[in-house]
């Protein structure tokens, strides 16, 4: 399989190894068609954060979309269960690049749990992201971060929508010089300037910063967050995988749709997160009552660029043949070397540029070898 | 081994001697002026020198781990990358500046001249004043004496380029200093080198 595996692109073993993983963990693949109503997404606009949305109308007039986005429609369309409903999916979404600036083809794959979220599902899914990442690079680091800190602590300060917006980008890129330049023009107190500074400058390993943080926390909101994230540490303690587990609050999602638990994911190759997911009650309540739920995507997209494959060899055979030449046996001989587990490529010349371990000119019913190219 | 994007010039030429004087230096980036890259094995850095604009580029894309870049380009552009540290050096401001008799008519929308189409797009978005940006490369003071535009946005260091083609400034935007940024995954593989140097620079900017 290994073998088999490394012929692959980074993309298609990828795929192919994460389905593996979610199936082994009990969730059920999940297709879906490539197009849905536009107003269904023009009426969730801000879940997709400027990704765009590329339309066109179908056979009956209709305006439809290429999915922009694949969480919005399992949380709308997928057959709920009576306990949780388990899901993984390999789809493509169709967005707005934002280096071709033009609409892009994107690969992901992911997972999605609807139900009721307990604090063990929560640890079951950044046990499966950290897997995740571990399949796409032994050096990964999953940043954790919680809903409860940096937006609870926002609600707290008397300021206007738009400060708050500045300031979220001030904390997304840890940008704490002139988050404190913000706070001091808008009348924030030193002391919730000072904690805003200390949580978004927290950075390290879970087991060693989740003490630190939870000193930091001032509300019940952060408090009960903390004692979920101390949950999840000592259920993943005996995890190899909990030295990659880091605290990182700069990480921050939507909060009309996300509360709880978010993450991204990040492996050493790629410079940007190859994973993001997190808790999401409040957009799956929006779209099915009385549901919660949680999940991720890796995204596959550009992965082959970063891990690409040398290719020593086009084939490991070559063989040339003259059609005058030609001779029932040849088919067969081409047959024998690929059950052997041989790649093989026949032509009448060697092709430019083209690689191959072996090559063998088909001459009188035989092959002979001759140099390499 | 830290790769660190620094913006060709002058800007560039002070952030390396503040990286040297805390220990990052290079040596060889005096001797041979037309190589981009340089190494020092023995500090564990490599400074590659490029583009003033292009250095958020190359930190988002990984090319680099850090880099020094004015807050005029991180505002222009949009990046994903962390912001770390104000460095204070290259000091201006983003200014929106008219000829010296300049008298604003709010009657119809403000031609405004600019090779910061971001930021003056969002300054006046934050005023609700109507415009049309005229994006202009270079020379832009002499957008508004030609009639080509009422104000330009530009920056200004010492406002002698507007003084002599009779221009003055109108309405300070925002402050700018050269800022230290990183690429996000750079930040968290390699957070203790690119922290020790922080630390280093906070002393040194400190002094």
């Amino acid at each position: 399989m290994d073998e088999f595996l490394a012929t692959l692109s980074k993309e298609d073993s990828l795929t192919y190894e994460l389905s593996m993983l979610y199936k082994q963990w009990g969730y059920k693949e999940y297709r879906m068609a490539k197009f849905e109503e536009y107003s269904f997404y023009s009426d969730n606009r801000d879940f997709l954060s400027g990704k765009g949305i590329l339309a066109f109308n179908n056979s009956d007039g209709r305006l439809m979309a290429l999915k922009p986005d694949i969480t919005l429609s399992i949380v709308k369309n997928a057959k709920l269960s009576d306990s949780l409903t388990k899901l993984y999916y390999n789809e493509s979404v169709f967005r707005m690049s934002d280096s071709s600036m033009d609409y892009k083809e994107i690969k992901q794959t992911g997972v999605e749990v609807l139900g009721t979220v307990d604090d063990y599902l929560v640890a079951e899914m950044l046990m499966l992201a950290a897997k995740s990442l571990k399949t796409v690079d032994k050096d990964f680091i999953l940043s954790i971060s919680h809903m409860a800190f940096i937006p609870s602590l926002l609600a707290e300060l008397n300021i206007g929508e738009n400060v708050k917006k500045e300031i979220i980008e001030c904390v997304k890129g840890k940008n704490t010089h002139d988050l404190r330049a913000i706070c001091k023009k808008c009348g924030v107190s030193s002391e919730k300037t000072e904690l805003l500074v200390n949580l978004v400058s927290l950075n390290g390993k879970m087991n060693d910063i989740l003490p630190k943080l939870c000193e930091l926390a001032c509300n019940d909101e952060m408090n009960k967050a903390c004692v979920e994230l101390e949950f999840i540490a000592s259920s993943l303690k005996k995890s190899e995988l909990c030295d990659r587990l880091f605290i990182d609050l700069s990480v921050l999602n939507n909060t009309e749709y996300y509360n709880g638990i978010i993450f991204q994911g990040y492996v050493e190759k790629a410079p940007v997160a190859v994973l993001t997911g997190g808790r999401y009650d409040k957009l799956a309540g929006k779209l099915r009552e009385n549901t919660q739920a949680i999940g991720f995507a890796v995204y596959l997209d550009n992965l082959n660029f970063y891990y690409k494959k040398k290719r020593e060899y086009d084939s490991d055979i070559l063989i040339i043949f003259d059609s005058a030449d030609s001779s029932v046996s040849l088919l067969s001989l081409v047959e024998s070397f690929v059950e052997k587990g041989f790649s093989v490529r026949v032509e009448h010349s060697i092709p430019e540029g083209y690689k191959a371990k072996t090559v063998y000119a088909f001459e009188n019913g035989a092959l002979r070898e001759v140099a390499s190219c | 081994m830290l790769n660190i994007a620094l913006p060709k010039g002058r800007l560039g030429d002070k952030v390396y001697e503040l990286f040297a004087s805390i220990g990052y230096d290079c040596s060889e980036i005096y001797s041979d002026n037309r190589k981009l890259v340089f190494e020092n094995k023995e500090n564990g850095v490599r400074y590659l020198l490029v583009k003033p604009s292009d250095v958020a580029i190359y930190i988002a894309h990984g090319a680099a781990d850090i880099g020094v870049v004015g807050k005029d380009i991180l505002e222009e552009g949009s990046f994903d990358i962390y912001e770390l540290l104000d460095l204070n050096l290259g000091k201006c401001n983003m200014c929106v500046a008219a000829p010296n008799d300049y008298v604003e008519d709010f009657d119809r929308p403000l031609r405004v001249a600019t090779k910061f189409v971001n930021i003056a797009k969002n300054y006046y978005i934050s005023l609700n004043r109507e415009i049309e940006i005229i994006k202009l490369n270079g020379s832009i003071e002499i957008a508004p004496i030609l009639g080509l535009s009422d104000v330009i946005v530009d920056i200004v260091e010492s406002g002698k380029t507007l003084q002599e083609n009779n221009l003055r400034v109108y309405e300070k935007i925002m402050p700018i200093s050269a800022r230290l940024i990183a690429n996000k995954s750079s930040y968290k593989f390699k957070s203790d080198d690119i922290e020790t140097l922080m630390e280093k620079l906070k002393k040194e900017l400190a002094k």
